[in-house]
């Protein structure tokens, strides 16, 4: 079975797609591709449009060099906006992307791109399908739903048995991984001409995409720091080292003490060794995390999943493995050391 | 408390015996691990040691004689770096906790005791949390192991291994190590590059399919398909355990254990375990089973998981920087090795004799108190403060457990540097 142009175009996962970017870029070479008239950049901006707006991508049949090109000039662009929000949202519509194509081909070529792509071993034997069950356990794990759990698997030889259907959905989710882990990793520098495309793009995201209300009012008024979960403890170290935290990591730290009762003027005091400590700005940033300016919003800690994709969980005992929200966590081990 | 001193310098003057003539294979890729001592029952730990070469671990265990030896389960690019954020995780091998401490046996009332350190409140079995007088959590407990209780987990080692590790997980034997743990259990490594990478949350997966947790026995709204005998995986063993359960006991006896009142609808549930058992013996693939029987099927089910699933420690195996004790080491707490036991040879170990380090010579002790053990092959005990005459292992067992010091005489002989 050979994978043709527009399998690159509908999967940007496999190994076709890739040689496709490579030839193209020396082809065209990267200053016509991110010129401010080229059709790649006009895409790659619909692309994420499409993902805001409407939480799934579509594909461009017009020209699939184009498409297929867009793909890593849109994931480029979405590191830029450095937005974590947009970066999950993008992901996610991609990933539903993927799936609602998947799901139409023939198992055999599903089997193919499973393993083109992701390096996975999937067996296909008469109306049966199975996947290997470390690369079906990286992937379910993410699945809350007790369907995915292995134990209610049909486990044969180190193989899973899935459907079609389990299989379409495990290679979408391991795909919005991939975007999310490439997205993080990388580390090339915005190309110069591209800033205003940026800035219009940053503006329109924030626009579209509100912070997450608080969802769950939490009713912690005790800090107990022998309570806090692994993250925001190292977090606190490293602020207290005067490491340069990222945004993320300033975030969390700031929205979790706040939802457990800690007041703004109180938190200011863990970011002031850092190095670029700007006594205003930090607590006026602090505020309004507390809802105390502005929209009024309370802002929510990230959860273990989003952490784990900024690389900020530690994930190192026993209440981490039970729980999903740094906030389990904390009102957990609250519970547990008023029990002693 | 001198003669406390003494004997644990009696100890320590074995192992270094033992380790001038020891010759332990390194664990695979030995030099990306970490490797961790005790060198005294009250000391420290010394961590964050990696080997470069493996002679340097002899050099090591003949110079500062530990009492414990540990290495990582996990291999890292720095083992020697002594932030464990330093280390660089690479990855880590598979292990499996099995433990007489977590397994039921009925013997636990014959040959354990307890203690509250606060009120001397006392009984036999299994500690209890806190102490049911003066509710104390200082218990001191006493915990032997006898045949029966090491049958019992050598029964769960051989489930897990060949049942869950190589039926359904597909490991080959060569990648399975099986350990005892130099105390009550054992311990199962599996060294495959399958599961290297595997993180907490995938290995917690694995522990969960080991144990039957969070098996679902009905979906909602769904019929309830019934699997065939032969059937691979959790489905197949549940139908053999539900199987066996009918099988082996009589009506009256299930609808015990399926807690119904007695003589309430006995005659029906009769008809219905006839019926599944006749179908079960018949069915060649899954078949559908309908109206009350589900019940039944449904409550037998569930006692047949607990028959089923392995009973192993979930924090060891989803620790993936976890020290464990390193193979052809001597325990500490027992003076016996922590020794490698090759699959064919689990029905006839007996750690009271294939683990026992010191063979020769016969020495004399102050036992305070041991029950009745079979140890080289020959029954001692029970004994309560008294001095005898035992097999030196049987001596350092004693005494490293902390249930006999050496006696006056025998100081007396070792002054004179008899042995
Ligand atoms: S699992 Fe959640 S609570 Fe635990 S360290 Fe990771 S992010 Fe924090
Ligand atoms: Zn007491
Ligand atoms: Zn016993």
């Amino acid at each position: 079975m050979i994978l043709s142009k527009l399998d690159a175009a509908k999967y940007p996962f496999t190994s076709l797609a890739a040689k496709i970017v490579e030839k193209l870029e020396t082809e065209l070479g990267v200053d016509s591709i991110l010129s401010p008239n080229s059709e790649v950049l006009r895409r790659s901006i619909e692309r994420i449009r499409e993902a805001i707006y409407s939480g799934v991508t579509s594909i461009y049949m017009k020209d699939l060099d184009v498409e297929v090109l867009s793909h890593p000039l849109s994931l480029f662009l979405v590191k830029a906006v450095n937005n974590p929000k947009l970066l999950n949202v993008y992901a996610e519509a991609e990933k539903n992307r993927v799936f609602v194509n998947i799901i139409n081909e023939d198992v055999n070529k599903i089997a193919l791109l499973a393993n083109d792509g992701f390096n996975w071993h999937v067996k296909v034997e008469k109306e049966r399908i199975f996947l290997r069950f470390d690369e079906y356990l990286k992937v379910s794990v993410n699945m809350m739903d007790s369907y995915w759990k292995l134990v209610n698997r049909k486990l044969e030889e180190g193989y899973v048995e899935v459907t079609k259907r389990d299989l379409c959905r495990l290679i979408a989710e391991a795909y919005r991984g991939k975007i999310i882990e490439v997205v993080m990793r990388s580390k090339e520098n915005i190309h110069g001409g591209l800033n205003a495309v940026i800035e219009e793009l940053s503006k329109e995201v924030k626009a579209i995409l509100p912070p997450t209300k608080i969802q769950e009012s939490v009713a912690l008024n005790e800090y107990n720091p022998s309570a806090l979960p692994p993250c925001i403890l190292k977090l606190m170290s490293e602020a207290d080292e005067g490491k340069n935290l990222p945004h993320m990591a300033r975030f969390t730290l700031a929205t979790f003490l706040i939802s457990i009762g800690k007041r703004p003027e109180e938190v200011i005091d863990i970011f002031r060794r850092l190095p670029d400590f700007d006594e205003n700005k930090t607590l006026y940033h602090l505020r309004h995390i507390a809802g105390e300016i502005g929209s009024r919003t309370k802002y929510m800690p990230p959860s273990c999943a989003t952490l784990r994709t900024f690389n900020l969980c530690p994930s190192s005992d026993e209440i981490c493995l039970k729980i999903r929200h740094p906030l389990s966590y904390y009102n957990y081990k609250l519970r547990l050391l008023r029990k002693k | 408390m001198r003669s406390f001193q003494e004997s644990e310098d009696f100890v320590k003057r074995l192992f270094k015996s033992y380790y001038l003539k020891w010759r332990g294979d390194p664990p695979r890729e030995y030099h990306k691990r970490e490797y961790a001592f005790m060198l005294s029952r009250k000391g420290e730990m010394i961590r964050h040691i990696s080997f470069e070469n493996w002679n340097e671990m002899k050099e090591f265990l003949v110079k500062n004689v530990p009492l414990h030896v540990f290495y990582s389960s996990a291999y890292y690019l720095q083992p020697s770096a002594p932030e464990m954020e330093a280390k660089d995780w690479i990855g880590a091998d598979l292990v499996f906790d099995i433990d007489v401490d977590h397994l039921y046996t009925s013997c636990k009332e014959d040959h354990d005791n307890w203690m509250c350190l606060d009120c001397n409140f006392n009984g036999k079995g299994v500690a209890p949390e806190e102490c049911p007088s003066c509710s104390s959590k200082k218990i001191e407990s006493k915990a032997w192991f006898c045949e029966k209780c090491i049958d019992v987990a050598k029964e769960e080692v051989i489930k897990l291994v060949e049942d869950f590790l190589i039926k359904d997980f597909g490991f080959s034997p060569s990648e399975i190590e099986i350990v005892f743990s130099g105390r009550r259990g054992f311990h199962v490594h599996v060294e495959s590059d399958i599961v290297r990478e595997l993180d907490q949350r995938a290995r917690r997966e694995i522990v969960d399919y080991v144990k039957g947790t969070g098996l679902v026995l009905r979906e909602k709204k769904k019929k309830l398909l019934i699997p065939p005998l032969n059937a691979q995986g959790w489905p197949g063993r549940i139908a053999r355990g539900v199987y066996e359960i009918i099988n082996s006991r009589s009506t009256h006896d299930v609808a015990k254990l399926l807690c119904l009142k007695k003589g309430k609808g006995i005659t029906e549930i009769e008809g219905q375990l006839k019926k599944i058992l006749s179908k079960l013996e018949g069915a060649e693939g899954y078949w559908m089973l309908e109206g009350e029987a589900c019940k039944v099927w449904l409550k037998i089910a569930e006692k047949a998981v607990l028959n089923m699933r392995c009973e192993v420690d979930e924090r060891v195996t989803t620790d993936i920087k976890r020290l464990i004790r390193l193979p052809e080491t001597l325990h500490g707490n027992t003076g016996l090795i922590v020794s490698k036991i090759k699959m064919k040879d689990l029905e006839t170990f007996d750690p009271y004799v294939h683990a026992v380090a010191f063979r020769k010579d016969e020495v004399k002790v102050k036992i305070v108190s041991m029950p009745k053990i079979k140890f080289l092959g020959q029954e001692w005990g029970p004994y309560r403060d008294t001095i005898v005459e035992v097999p030196l292992g049987l001596a350092v067992y004693l005494i490293c457990s902390g249930n006999a010091i050496i006696s006056d005489e025998e100081r007396r002989h070792h002054a004179k540097g008899d042995i």
